[in-house]
């Protein structure tokens, strides 16, 4: 029918560094947001509950909310901590790209490796200075 | 050499793409001090929480973030619909949800904020 070359399509395209950056970056944006809303309207609901740290019960708080994601809580944690860190990371080597810097492929490459190895040493160490770090 | 003269944008694109760096950079500061409340608040969240807003800047910083962070979410959002929604009535009802959910949560958001600080 139609015979007309397409251009590369998402599945058989090559991935490189350039390319599963910019996507990550794209997708972490659009994860953190949906946190952000999340993390906002919990609040709200915790700051308008009257007195609900008095309430003995209420600390060790086993509803059905804390009881479907307590399994994969750290799960989560770990990702949207390391969503936060790529997409701050990423986010200054955008910046770096805006003022001129940083253009040549090489180093495009390199500073996209940096800005991976970086996101998961940032997540390891946060997650793990959560538990370790007593104030 | 002919100089090319280059027309100017009617739509609101410059502006944007200066308003999300813009934002950015103030997101820096910002990442870097959510990154350690959420360490220092993850040692005993239920006691932690109503203290920690109580302090002026821990306060303000959480204002800022939430300010900061759903403007510059919200231009993120509406250049991705606009990369990937091309039904131009979609597009723009996405657009306006988008921009009123942020705009709700962000007022919600400091007036919780503000609560947390005044009670605790």
């Amino acid at each position: 029918m139609n015979k007309k070359p397409t251009s590369p399509h998402i599945q058989i395209y090559r991935w490189n560094i350039s390319s599963l950056t910019s996507i990550m970056h794209r997708m972490s944006g659009v994860v953190l947001y949906a946190t952000m809303i999340i993390l906002c309207w919990y609040i709200v609901y915790y700051a308008y509950q009257i007195n609900y740290i008095d309430n003995p019960q209420n600390r060790n708080c086993e509803c059905w909310f804390t009881n479907i994601f307590k399994p994969f809580f750290y799960v989560i944690l770990f990702a949207l901590v390391s969503a936060l860190y790529y997409h701050f990371f990423n986010g200054i080597r955008h910046l770096l790209w805006d003022i001129g810097k940083g253009f040549g492929i090489n180093t495009a490459k390199k500073t996209g490796i940096l800005v991976i190895i970086l996101t998961i040493l940032a997540a390891i160490i946060t997650i793990v200075s959560g538990f370790l770090i007593r104030f | 050499m002919k100089k090319i003269k280059i027309a100017p944008s009617t739509k609101s694109g410059a502006s944007h793409w200066l308003h999300q760096r813009i934002s950015a950079i103030a997101m820096i500061p910002l990442t870097i001090w959510i990154a350690f409340s959420g360490i220092y608040i993850s040692q005993d969240p239920f006691n932690y929480i109503s203290v920690f807003f109580a302090y002026p800047l821990n306060a303000v910083m959480a204002i800022l973030l939430i300010a900061i962070s759903l403007f510059h979410g919200s231009i993120g959002m509406r250049v991705i619909i606009e990369d990937y929604v091309s039904n131009k009535a979609k597009k723009y009802f996405y657009i306006i949800f988008i921009d009123l959910l942020s705009i709700a949560t962000a007022i919600a958001g400091i007036l919780a904020i503000i609560r947390l600080h005044l009670i605790g």
